[in-house]
């Protein structure tokens, strides 16, 4: 029972930062109808800009947070602006591919310039606390409150703004948006700034808790498919909720599913829900 | 004989001068990876450029044709140029169920498909020890001994390996000019251009594609069992991983989607940039790669070949 | 004996019953009208009878044959064919080749199909665009295209979906003189349309839809002067 409490609550915590990284691929997704393979990456950025905040200027990780959530915005918006724009008229395949081609480059960019060491982050206080029998790493449980605060400030900003709701309005039905006056050119370059700074913010959280390679975009990204599959590809609440059942799933897997099959209970998980249920566990079926 | 065989015939001809002329067993080493890659270029394009469904997980059904023809020939003893269409015809009934599962979806959404069900096929090769010996994978040390027109076979010089490999290319350049031609083709091009109007007007689409998912599997599989014989090495990280589908992706987008000559184009432009690349950096020619393709995409859709095909067409069309 | 028959069709979409317990027939040989107003479920009939879209319920038999269950393209082949309301031709191919596509249903041989294609393409005003690609064609066009599409199947009954939709008044007189002429070459048609003129002169009979149900039926002239008619075109309250 204690381990099953033990993982169950390692498994939301993780969860959290899961689903962090879920919404960001899920709002490009409803706007823009592509899928980025190239936001794992952004992921590895914001672990390694946490790292070489750390080791370079001392900046604690957490803080460093405020510098590299607002540069990986910019960063959405260059590339949507520059790059990704001229792409997605030519359709979502070619789409698909370009980024194939992105994560790639960023990878093997990263890979030359870091090496392939795996890394960690140190922290003073990374120790682990144990309130009522349960571990709790204290980096994990900082990021996991970070989360939801960038998550409530997500959503608060998707519903109370007006931009924030020209972005739902355009995830729901493009061509009334479009009549409704909405500039969806600008709507798609906000999306995907705040898709790449979200996926950024994750990789910040979550260095101090993983260990940081270049190509660790890859690991994460089929991750995401899971989640956002999971939870219905375009809805931020399906990505919260598939963000945590993975969490939970790998961590319960990691403890009851002997051998090493664990890690194929998302697959299965994953290819069943986008077999039977495409719009998503929580969707409204076919 | 009709004039647009000659740049075949020419190809051929070059193809069979080249061992008989260059004895630099590196060059001949280039040469065999260069059609090596052409055959699973050709694997990849056959489904994705023709009919449209990118698959991201190509490599597994590479690696089951690996598996297979090593494993036979360890196990049973099968000399490869069985082993080798053996373990192209077991990739293609993996095929099958893979298709019929996947086919139900559309998009992005086949793509996120076959990314995992490529991700499960790894785990079972890792895991799957009494068959697939797991991570420690399969080690080719002798090969046998064959005499062929009365003279041994001698595994150590380059050719006979240089030979099969043209012979796989061949075959799978043939499929895809036959392809091109053929109803199924056409069904092929329907699909891309609009599965929806293709099935109003009678195609039985979901047949089409798994059909031609079979064929793709064959070519891919039988270039997995070539790379277990001429590496002599078999592990779920050299055949299963993600990497190796993406260079299938890399070799039909940089060379042309839905083109018959474009793999081999983008074969020779991929082994190029690797054997460039990799004495001065290690994986740096994925940097290449990722480069390439978003460029090729953004300035040339049509890819490498197809743009030289539509210059030379208007070149004619204007003479 | 009808050519075709539904009985009970029912669809839902979530909360939205696009078609509940829908029954009508159509003769072999007649033009069937088919109307509603907008979001009346013509479109969705179309999806069900064709095998795009799986009724909850109901039966479809073409001839007494059930196809209900079947995939698109094996109703196609049974011989019932449909244009699209929002057109969709294979855009990248010449109009040649979109309908030897559809052509190769009947002839296997590339040259047939192409022969038969061609004189569809003829047939329906398309004859001298022969090599033009599709998506460049004008809308006019696109809806001929997708006519000859559906024709190349040599389908015994046709559902068009609004092939007028857009077109000014000289066009839908050249549409529906098509309409007939398809008609008369042997052709059951069953036409969605929303240019009551054209509906109102070569519809034999005429089935109106409202939200999902069928609320009239009969001779054009006198069914649209019924008022459950009126009432859903013209959003009264019926007595
Ligand atoms: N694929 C679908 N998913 C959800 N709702 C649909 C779908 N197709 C049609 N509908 C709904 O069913 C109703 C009938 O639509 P439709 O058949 O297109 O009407 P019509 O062709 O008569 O204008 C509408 O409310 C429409 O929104
Ligand atoms: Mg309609």
């Amino acid at each position: 029972m204690e381990t099953f409490a033990q993982s169950l609550v390692s498994g939301v915590l993780t969860g959290a930062l899961y689903a962090m990284i879920g919404i960001g691929l899920t709002v490009v997704f409803g706007v823009m109808r592509i899928i980025n393979l190239a936001h794992g990456e952004m992921v590895m950025l914001g672990m390694f800009g946490a790292f070489w905040g750390q080791k370079l200027w001392k900046l604690d990780p957490f803080v460093s947070l405020l510098v590299w959530t607002p540069l990986m915005f910019v960063a959405g918006v260059l590339l949507y602006r520059l790059l990704l724009r001229k792409i997605i008229p030519g359709g979502e395949l070619n789409t698909l591919l370009y980024t194939a081609g992105l994560s790639l480059l960023v990878a093997n960019l990263a890979l030359l310039a870091w090496t392939g060491d795996y890394r960690t982050i140190s922290l003073s206080y990374g120790v682990t606390v144990r309130p009522f029998g349960i571990a709790i790493a204290v980096p994990l449980a900082i990021a996991f409150v970070l989360a939801i605060l960038i998550t409530v400030t997500l959503g608060l900003f998707l519903s109370r703004t007006n931009l924030g709701r020209a972005i739902r309005a355009t995830s729901q039905n493009p061509e009334a948006s479009v009549l409704m006056g909405i500039d969806v050119e600008r709507v798609a370059m906000v999306t995907f700034g705040l898709g790449t700074a979200l996926a950024g913010a994750a990789g910040v959280l979550l260095a101090p808790s993983l260990y940081l390679y270049p190509t660790v975009g890859e690991l994460l990204i089929v991750k995401c498919f899971v989640i956002v599959v999971l939870g219905g590809l375009g809805s931020v609440p399906g990505a919260i909720a598939g963000g945590i059942l993975l969490g939970v799933v790998e961590s319960l897997g990691a403890v009851y599913v002997s051998g090493a099959y664990k890690d194929g209970i998302g697959f299965v998980l994953f290819l069943a829900v986008l077999l039977y249920r495409p719009s998503g566990l929580f969707g409204a079926g076919r | 004989m009709k004039r647009r065989h000659l740049p075949a015939l020419l190809g051929v001809a070059v193809l069979i001068a080249i061992p008989l002329s260059i004895r630099n067993s590196f060059f001949l080493h280039v040469c065999i990876l260069i059609l090596m890659w052409t055959v699973l270029g050709a694997a990849w394009n056959v489904l994705g450029g023709f009919a449209g469904q990118v698959s991201f997980g190509h490599a597994a059904l590479f690696a089951v044709g690996a598996y297979t023809t090593i494993i036979l020939y360890l196990k049973g003893g099968l000399a490869p140029w069985w082993g080798i269409p053996l373990g192209g015809l077991a990739a293609a009934l993996v095929s099958v169920p893979i298709g019929l599962l996947c086919f139900r979806l559309r998009g992005p959404y086949f793509a996120l498909a076959t990314l995992a069900v490529a991700e499960i096929v790894k785990l079972v090769a890792l895991n799957w020890e009494s068959v697939t010996a797991g991570s420690v994978g399969y080690l080719i040390t002798t090969l046998p001994s064959v005499r062929l027109f009365g003279l041994s076979v001698n595994w150590e010089a380059k050719t006979p390996f240089y030979a099969a490999a043209v012979a796989l290319a061949v075959v799978a350049l043939l499929t895809t000019g036959w392809l091109r031609n053929s109803r199924l083709g056409a069904y092929l091009v329907a699909i891309r251009e609009n599965e929806d109007a293709a099935e109003a007007v009678g195609i039985d689409t979901v047949r089409a594609k798994v059909v031609t998912l079979a064929l793709s599997a064959f070519l891919a599989g039988m270039g997995g069992g070539f790379y277990a014989f001429y590496f002599r090495y078999v592990d779920p990280d050299a055949v299963a991983g993600i990497g190796l589908s993406m260079e299938m992706v890399f070799i039909a987008v940089v060379g042309g989607l839905g083109t018959v000559g474009g793999p081999l184009i983008g074969a020779v432009f991929l082994t190029a940039v690797a054997e460039l690349v990799r004495d001065r950096f290690q994986m740096g020619h994925l940097i290449f790669y990722g480069l390439f393709m978003m460029l090729v995409i953004r300035f040339m859709p049509e890819g490498i070949w197809g743009r030289v095909r539509r210059l030379t067409a208007g070149a004619t069309a204007g003479a | 004996m009808a050519l075709l028959e539904v009985h009970g069709l029912t669809r839902h979409f979530g909360g939205v019953s696009a078609v509940s317990d829908l029954s009508f027939s159509v003769n072999e040989g007649e033009i069937l009208g088919l109307i509603g107003p907008n979001g009346a479920g013509k479109t969705t009939v179309f999806n069900l009878v064709t095998g795009f879209i799986r009724p909850l319920a109901g039966a479809i038999r073409l001839d007494g044959q059930s196809v209900v269950g079947l995939r698109p393209h094996a109703v196609a082949r049974r011989g019932i064919a449909r244009t699209f309301q929002i057109v969709k031709p294979f855009p990248g191919l010449s109009a040649l080749e979109n309908v030897t596509l559809a052509a190769f249903l009947r002839h296997p041989a590339r040259r047939d199909a192409e022969a038969a294609a061609t004189a569809q393409l003829t047939r329906v005003g398309l004859g001298g665009r022969l090599n033009e690609i599709a998506s460049r064609l004008t809308l006019m066009d696109q809806k001929r295209l997708e006519m000859a599409k559906a024709l190349a199947t040599r389908p015994r009954l046709l559902l068009l979906d609004e092939p007028m939709g857009g077109l000014n008044a000289t066009e839908v007189d050249d549409a529906s003189d098509l309409v007939r002429q398809i008609r008369a070459s042997g052709v059951t048609v069953v036409l969605v349309e929303h240019v009551m003129k054209a509906i109102m002169r070569i519809s034999d009979r005429v089935v109106v839809m409202n939200q999902g149900e069928k609320i009239a039926e009969g001779h054009p002239k006198r069914v649209v002067e019924e008022p459950a008619v009126l009432a859903a075109y013209f959003g009264k309250r019926v007595a």
